[in-house]
């Protein structure tokens, strides 16, 4: 019994005192700051990569700091790690990471290199020196939902995205929430093509949406296929990842953009002045944070329109907007979310139900 | 539009890189070489149609540039299998990951990934255009028409010609063609160069004429789809031309029904063409009809016997 006793007595002291090393003492960086990147696909894939590489670009400017690189780190473990090393061999202790897939070997390489800092883009794990962060892509997805409701004149807009989970859901829901602030009776008919990256998928669907009436084309899919498309055909659509005005100038009137470097720039600068402690749960940033914005507006959008899109992005800026708040009632009927209340982040993550106005496969 | 008008529409987009890769695969296999390849080939072929395309502004060179491309490339699988007879399935593949590096890598060093290109304008096939429901079917580009012609010439050349003869023959068979005079390695030199073309443009076509821009990887594994369609074929061009149309309604199909708001099980869908691909691969295993087809030498390295 004393035994029993004294090692519980051992297991809680043992405890607590992890637990005062993990909350009083932050990730201290050993030696000047040196920062590396890894990229998931080329730097010019004119999408999400892009977007990292352009903030990459802005943050060695404010930050005033040399950002190294890896393009085209395959999300497995065995490409990954010796990038990695490689970087910390060459004296880097902030590791920046930009993919999903990269979670598990970030959180292995983070608990095998404890003094290194490590930031992952849409990853799922965290740790004491390990932080993964995504954008509240719902946000900017709203505004370009109310640009599209706007330049739609039949109020049928179509929506291409890759798979049915919850971050693609969630701008599904905003989108038609957001169209709907313009045009009350605006519908969305979604297409998943199951494939982030597949020019045909993503063409076909964006044709069959056309052909069905559709006339502006929302996206969560990386090429900027559904915009070339909308394009040929004569209609709109809003981009995703970066303005896709560089690509479809006559068609896209908003696209959702993914501005890392604001996020970034105040979380390399907590991790330069040291003590630095990752949120536990992650960073999902909402547009007051950084993470995402939009490039607004295209044709077909007057000045009314306009100026209540920048309206609704000024209050989501100051955190004055909600989207997921209550009173939400998906289209079962099934209350989301009381009056006064906001959908957790966890049920967004699993978002598997929608608004009215969208049309979907389940 | 009616549901029925917008899919006939969008069959070829699908169909023909199935069809026109199925064919190169089919002519390089009767020669007795195993080709898995199909994918990598199909990205060079994709990617350098489009920098001809951006470069000289002309498709139809850019078409003709890329199919030259592929089969450059083969030439290295060719090297592999015939001179140094490495095993062929380690081959192909280690062709496709080397086509994909140095496609991404190609297309990322020349700036060309993300380019539009202008393609090729649609032709209607008048009066078969006017037709109800199928119509669309018959408003395509020119490549689209010029495929079954691809067809009629490759299955005469095969079976009507002396030449034809000989690679079926040596694929057969390479001691005795080898006893007859024929050059096996000649031979199956040409298929595969030959067979190399077609995927080359399979790929071009996907890239210059369907999508008009050249994303990385954006073959998406059609070229492994081919492979399985030739199994599936049994050899045959002409079923595995039914084959590629029987896919391409079906891959035309899933987003015609998403669009048009019709609720099915989306993981179903997503699942519903390689689970008929399969479907048909093991009731063509089970009917044992004509298994014979396969090449006789199919994945063997010739190697003929010393002289004195």
């Amino acid at each position: 019994m004393k035994k029993l006793i004294l090692s519980a007595g051992f297991a809680l002291a043992s405890f607590f005192g992890l637990m005062n090393i993990a909350n009083a003492e932050g990730l201290t960086l050993d030696g000047p700051p040196k920062i590396a990147m890894l990229y998931i696909s080329p730097t010019n894939d004119g999408g999400w990569t892009q977007a990292f590489d352009e903030a990459r670009q802005r943050l060695e400017k404010d930050l005033d700091i040399k950002i190294q690189y890896v393009e085209s780190v395959p999300e497995s473990a065995s490409a990954i790690r010796p990038a990695v090393e490689r970087f910390i061999k060459r004296g880097a202790n902030i590791i920046i990471g930009t993919a999903f897939g990269y979670s598990d070997t970030f959180k292995s390489l983070s608990e095998d290199y404890p003094d290194v800092a490590f930031l992952n883009g849409s990853g799922t794990t965290n740790g004491p020196n390990l932080l993964s962060y995504y954008g509240r892509t719902y946000e900017s997805q709203y505004l370009c939902g109310m640009a599209a409701g706007a330049a739609s004149e039949s109020g049928k807009l179509g929506f291409v995205a890759a798979n049915p989970f919850g971050v693609v859901n969630w701008t599904i829901n905003a989108y038609a929430m957001g169209a709907r602030e313009m045009n009350p009776d605006a519908t969305v008919t979604v297409v998943y093509t199951g494939a982030w990256n597949d020019p045909t998928k993503e063409r076909s669907a964006t044709k069959a949406l056309i052909d069905q009436g559709a006339d502006v084309i929302g996206q969560h899919v990386d090429t900027p296929t559904p915009q070339l498309v909308a394009q040929e055909n004569g209609v709109y659509g809003t981009g995703h990842h970066r303005d896709f005005r560089e690509f479809a100038p006559e068609a896209t009137v908003c696209s959702s953009v993914w501005v890392w470097d604001r996020f970034l720039k105040n979380e390399l600068e907590k991790i330069i002045a040291g003590n630095w402690v990752p949120a536990p749960h992650g960073a999902l940033l909402s547009m007051q944070e950084g993470g995402t914005d939009i490039a607004c507006c295209g044709p077909n959008i007057d000045e009314e329109e306009e100026a209540k899109i920048m309206a609704a992005r000024e209050k989501l800026m100051n955190g004055e907007l909600q989207i997921y708040a209550g009173p939400l009632t998906d289209q079962n009927g099934t209350v989301r979310a009381a009056a006064g209340e906001v959908v957790s982040d966890g049920d967004l993550w699993q978002m598997d139900w929608f608004v009215d106005g969208v049309i979907t496969q389940q | 539009m009616d549901l029925i008008t917008s899919w006939m529409g969008n069959i070829p987009e699908f169909a023909v890189p199935f069809a026109l890769a199925a064919l190169g695969l089919i002519i390089t296999e009767k020669s007795g070489v195993l080709a898995l390849g199909a994918e990598g080939l199909m990205l060079v072929g994709a990617v350098i149609g489009v920098g001809a395309a951006l470069t000289f502004d002309n498709t139809a060179v850019a078409l003709a540039i890329a199919m030259i491309a592929a089969s450059i490339v083969s030439l290295l699988f060719a090297l592999m299998v015939l001179v140094m007879r490495i095993n062929q399935v380690i081959s192909g593949l280690v062709l496709v990951f080397f086509c994909q590096g140095l496609t991404t890598l190609t297309g990322t060093l020349m700036g060309w990934t993300n380019q539009p290109v202008s393609g090729l304008g649609s032709i209607a096939l008048w009066p078969l255009s006017e037709l109800p429901y199928v119509g669309r079917f018959f408003i395509q580009n020119i490549v689209v028409y010029l495929v079954p012609l691809v067809f009629v010439f490759s299955v005469w050349a095969l079976n009507r010609t002396t030449h034809g003869l000989r690679l079926r023959a040596v694929g057969e068979n390479p001691q005795a063609a080898d006893a007859a005079g024929i050059s096996v390695l000649g031979y199956r030199l040409a298929a595969i160069v030959i067979g190399a073309a077609l995927i080359g443009l399979a790929g071009a076509f996907i890239a210059v004429l369907s999508n008009k821009l050249w994303i990385s990887n954006m073959t998406a594994g059609r070229g492994w789809i081919a492979v399985a369609l030739v199994i599936f074929a049994r050899w045959s061009p002409w079923k595995a031309l039914a084959g590629a149309l029987l896919f391409g309604c079906i891959e035309a199909l899933i987003p015609q029904l998403a669009a048009s708001g019709i609720k099915l099980p989306q993981y179903f869908v997503f699942m519903a063409p390689y689970a008929i691909t399969l479907g048909v691969m093991v009731w063509v295993a089970v009917s044992k009809r004509d298994i014979s087809s396969q090449p006789g030498a199919l994945g063997a390295p010739f190697i003929r016997e010393e002289r004195t």
